[in-house]
């Protein structure tokens, strides 16, 4: 295919993996509140095609954060040791709307290339009519 | 009369193996057409799964670009030979 539809292809596949970042920051918001949660994180990595070399980008493997754990004080819950005290999630709320902030701006940046690849091939056609 | 007629005839005969077909001429058309229904094809189905399945809504956008380009590609090209066959019946004989 043209280098036009190769371009569509790879900011589809950016906006592709900043969606699926952008799941896993929901889902460590979403288990804030979760006892022992651990956060997620993913990588991003070039994924090269084999037959026409492009370097479309992809998700890797999911992480589990390794951080400490918080402890909360609460020894009415069922989880609470004998100080009291039950391990918490490790998931820092400032930290993933942070990241869904970035997120969000890097799927912006994809799709006005998407939009831009676009308008680009138009207009070559546009040409043609006169 | 047959002195100018042999030199026509003989120009006619030197032509006329211009007009004969190429069986292997249209072999690029053909593959730029099945190309464009491929495209075509790929849009229709990343369409349904969209709707039926759930699939990804950024490859239903991309299916929908590519389409919209091949079309609007499609329609300019062949306006463009229909505008020339004009052209050609238009001439004075």
């Amino acid at each position: 295919m043209t280098d036009f539809s190769n371009a569509l292809e790879v900011a589809a596949s950016g906006m592709r993996a900043q969606s699926t970042r952008l799941r896993h920051v929901s889902e460590n918001i979403a288990n804030t509140d979760t006892p022992g949660y651990r956060r997620k994180t993913i990588t991003f990595q070039e994924a090269m095609t084999a037959e026409n070399g492009l370097g479309l980008v992809e998700t890797g493997r999911m992480q589990l954060d390794r951080s400490e754990l918080s402890q909360i004080y609460d020894p009415s819950h069922p989880l609470a040791d004998e100080t009291g005290n039950y391990a918490g999630s490790n998931v820092d709320l400032l930290v993933e709307i942070a990241d869904a902030r970035e997120a969000q701006r890097s799927y912006e940046a994809n799709l006005k290339m998407f939009d831009q690849v676009r308008q680009m091939s138009s207009s070559l056609m546009e040409l043609l009519r006169k | 009369m047959t002195i100018t007629a042999i030199p026509a005839s003989q120009g006619y005969l030197a032509n006329r193996p211009a007009t004969t077909p190429d069986p292997n001429g249209g072999n690029a058309f053909a593959n730029l057409v099945s190309d464009f229904s491929q495209t075509l094809a790929n849009s229709e189905t990343a369409a349904m799964s969209s709707m039926t399945e759930g699939g990804d809504p950024h490859t239903l956008v991309q299916a929908m670009a590519q389409t919209e380009l091949a079309v609007e590609t499609a329609v300019t090209v062949r306006n463009k030979v229909v505008e020339a066959y004009q052209e050609i019946l238009r001439m004075p004989v």
